[in-house]
């Protein structure tokens, strides 16, 4: 086998592994966001489970990219291809770190009927959708997702605006369970960073297609 | 090939100019040394003889500087030299030219410069009297005529590539020109150099080979392809980085997908964790099976790894649409513990109001009233199970009589008298229109059809409104429309008012009475007419629900 086939090889070993780890984190927001809008206990075990599991990937993709980096020495598409990878991971390992802790938190939170007075569900679902799009976005090389989820993190934004507001109000009404409305705001809080993340991902989508980063100088 | 030719050619004609010139060089110096050393000795002999009959007075008035002249007495002291003083010079009696000469009367000898640019020609002839002359001349050797001779030299050869480059340029192109022409699609017709014949012959006999093996290969993957794309079941081969080689249309249509897949990732497709944990099954060599659940559908995931040499070389994954018969099972599930709910209702109230007569709670006086209580839920229940095996009957297919052509006329005419009798205890007024319609069908069916359309009219009817049944041909159709003014059902759940036991209000349905079952055989009656029922409906205005019926006439055109 010639050394570019081969390197082609592990090329696509490292874009799956990166699909499987997105997958992961999309499965860690979706499991943590129903640990708190369902209250099922059982999975803020499986939220840990997956933070774990997104841990071990992250080290094993980091190894990857560094042995590839050391071995081939890639310029061009392939150094950007990996050195976002790099920086995805990241981003991916913190999506999974805040999704265990809002499962951690939500497990504590027993309000059902809190839905209708902290308006968060509309938010979370943006977020999770952000997650999953920027996934997509790598998955499928697609630019447009990665401006479509870019774009969506105004929502979650402005959402977490909306949601502080109303915790302020309903702790000005009703002072004694302001325990639980500091969780909920720490939750809104690590929802709006997942929107973040996501955004960070989409943007490094960009750079190893386009070459160019909308932050930074590269 | 042609640069091959070119520079071979090139290389010999340069090569040839060198050596032409070499040899040339060789033959000349060789003939003007041999020239010039004539013209010593001939030039010695004449000196000589002039000293032997004029002595040294012979050297008076010579100035010839042109060459050497040394002579030397016989025990080798200079007598005289024209270019150097004779007292600083030795004594040559050890030179080998004058030692050759004093034995053998004529000497010769070469002697080259330190540099080696010059040689020096010695040619001494022996006197009569004992004594040497001996005649000298230096030139300058072949090397330094060579290096004098450099530019022309390269003029020469520089020319001469020049030249043979522009030929060779041409000749190579001539040559090659044939090969190129070479139709290797049909290698046997060309007309080429012979030695390459046989070549020719094997590629075109190989060329037969290729193409009837890709008409092989081809015919292998459109059998393949046929055999795959017409199943309904999804398909995908993957290689052992999980890289699509292989799918079918179906394949795409289960999980949804519209762009090219072929070469992407599998987990392109979908990246669910059953999806994952199958690939990643199958590629670590395990046959498994997994769950996977899109968008409201259920699949089944077959992964099985692929063997090459005892080694993993990928996967086939084979997705199964599960959806339909889930959701069969769930219905099969729903529809039991409905039935044993509805059968258990009516049971409770019998048991218990017969449980207290027996205890003998009850006046005597009473026991009419409670033993109409008895009876009407009996009734319910014999009503109710009636419809269940009425429904089962449907769903079996077996039905209670063949076709025949019936007149639906009179099958509304009978299922309206059925339900006067109800309708005038609640003042609802029942407007029958009707044309006689001659269809084919299974009359009991249909007269049940009327009968629950009839029947629902009145039943969610409101007190004193009216309903209004209609038989009518309407092109090439008979329809049937059962309008009522009662409490309508809710857009959201007009399509669930035909499942079994689905009922718009809960909480009034054991007033009113009914099973809940009655859409659900008119529904079930109609697909066997292959009728098309539409329903119309505002809460609270009242329903209105048309069945069309395919007429006698068309179908026996058909």
């Amino acid at each position: 086998m010639s050394i570019r086939a081969h390197f082609d090889d592990e090329l696509s070993f490292l874009n799956t592994e990166l699909i499987k780890m997105g997958a992961l984190c999309e499965r860690a927001v979706s499991v943590a966001l129903d640990v708190f809008f369902t209250h099922n206990r059982e999975l803020a075990k499986a939220a840990q489970r997956l933070e774990k599991e997104i841990d071990a990937k992250e080290r094993d993709i980091e190894d990857l990219c560094m042995k590839l980096i050391l071995r081939q020495q890639p310029v061009a598409g392939d150094l950007r291809l990996i050195s976002s990878a790099i920086k995805m991971i990241s981003d991916m390992e913190r999506i999974g770190d805040q999704a265990q802790d809002i499962a951690d938190i939500a497990v504590n939170i027993n309000d059902t009927e809190l839905e209708n007075r902290i308006h968060i569900k509309a938010m979370s679902e943006t977020a999770l959708k952000m997650v999953t799009k920027s996934v997509d976005s790598f998955v499928q090389k697609d630019m447009s997702l990665a401006e479509s989820v870019i774009a969506m993190d105004d929502e979650v934004d402005s959402g977490f605006d909306k949601i502080k507001n109303e915790l302020i109000a309903a702790i000005d009404s009703n002072g004694l369970k302001s325990e639980e409305y500091i969780d909920i705001l720490m939750i809104a809080k690590y929802i709006e960073r997942i929107g973040d993340h996501a955004v960070n991902i989409a943007e490094w989508v960009e750079y190893s297609l386009t070459g160019e980063h909308r932050k930074e100088d590269i | 090939m042609k640069s091959r030719i070119f520079k071979a050619t090139v290389s010999v004609a340069i090569f040839m100019v060198i050596s032409c010139i070499a040899v040339i060089m060789g033959v000349l110096y060789a003939y003007f040394d041999k020239e010039y050393t004539n013209e010593l000795s001939q030039e010695a002999v004449y000196i000589a003889r002039g000293i032997e009959r004029n002595g040294m007075s012979y050297f008076d008035g010579f100035d010839n500087k042109q060459n050497r002249i040394t002579w030397v007495a016989p025990d080798g002291s200079v007598l005289y030299d024209n270019i150097a003083d004779k007292s600083h010079m030795e004594n040559h009696a050890d030179r080998i030219e004058i030692k050759e000469a004093m034995e053998s009367s004529v000497g010769k000898s070469v002697r080259y410069s330190n540099t080696l640019s010059e040689k020096t020609i010695y040619y001494a002839v022996r006197l009569t009297d004992g004594s040497v002359l001996r005649v000298s001349a230096t030139k300058y050797s072949v090397w330094v005529l060579l290096l004098g001779m450099v530019r022309p030299i390269l003029v020469v050869v520089f020319a001469a590539f020049i030249i043979s480059a522009a030929l060779t340029y041409q000749v190579s192109k001539r040559i090659v020109k044939p090969l190129n022409e070479i139709d290797l699609e049909h290698p046997e017709n060309a007309v080429s150099y012979d030695e390459i014949t046989p070549l020719l012959k094997r590629i075109a006999h190989q060329n037969r080979q290729i193409a009837k093996n890709m008409e092989e290969l081809k015919r292998q993957r459109e059998a393949f392809s046929t055999i795959t794309e017409n199943m309904s079941e999804g398909f995908l081969v993957v290689d052992n980085l999980a890289k699509i080689l292989s799918h079918n249309q179906s394949a795409l249509r289960l999980l949804g997908i519209k762009n090219n897949v072929e070469n992407r990732n599998v987990l392109e497709l979908n990246r669910s964790e059953s999806f994952c944990r199958a690939i990643d099954l199958a590629l670590g060599g395990k046959h498994n099976e997994q769950i996977l659940r899109l968008e409201g559908k259920t699949y089944n995931l077959l992964a099985n790894p692929v063997y090459q040499e005892e080694k993993v070389v990928g996967a086939v994954v084979i997705i199964l649409d599960m959806s339909e018969k889930e959701q069969r099972e769930a219905f099969r599930r729903e529809f039991t513990a409905n039935v044993s709910h509805e059968l258990k209702t009516p049971l409770t109230t019998i048991s218990g109001t017969a449980e207290i007569m027996k205890n003998g709670l009850i006046k005597p006086a009473d026991i009419p009233h409670f033993a109409e209580n008895i009876y009407n839920e009996a009734q319910r229940l014999i009503t109710l199970v009636g419809d269940i095996l009425r429904l089962s009957k449907m769903d079996e297919n077996s039905f209670s009589g063949e076709r025949s052509e019936v007149d639906l006329q009179p099958v509304v005419a009978h299922a309206v008298q059925a339900v006067r009798q109800a309708a005038s205890e609640r003042n609802i007024s029942v407007n029958v229109s009707s044309v006689s319609c001659v269809i084919m069908g299974i009359p009991s069916i249909l007269e049940e059809i009327a009968f629950n359309l009839c029947d629902n009219a009145v039943k969610y009817n409101i007190e004193g409104g009216t309903v209004d049944v209609t038989l009518s041909e309407k092109g090439g159709s008979a329809v049937l429309t059962v309008s009522d003014t009662g409490m309508g059902i809710p857009e959201d759940e007009q399509d669930r008012v035909f499942e079994r036991f689905y009922r718009v209000d809960k909480s009034h349905s054991k007033e009113i009475g009914g099973t809940g079952l009655g859409l659900s055989i008119v529904k079930h009656g109609a697909a066997i007419h292959n009728a098309k029922i539409t329903m119309e409906s505002v809460p609270e205005k009242g329903t209105t629900i048309s069945v069309e019926f395919g007429l006698t006439s068309e179908k026996s055109v058909l």
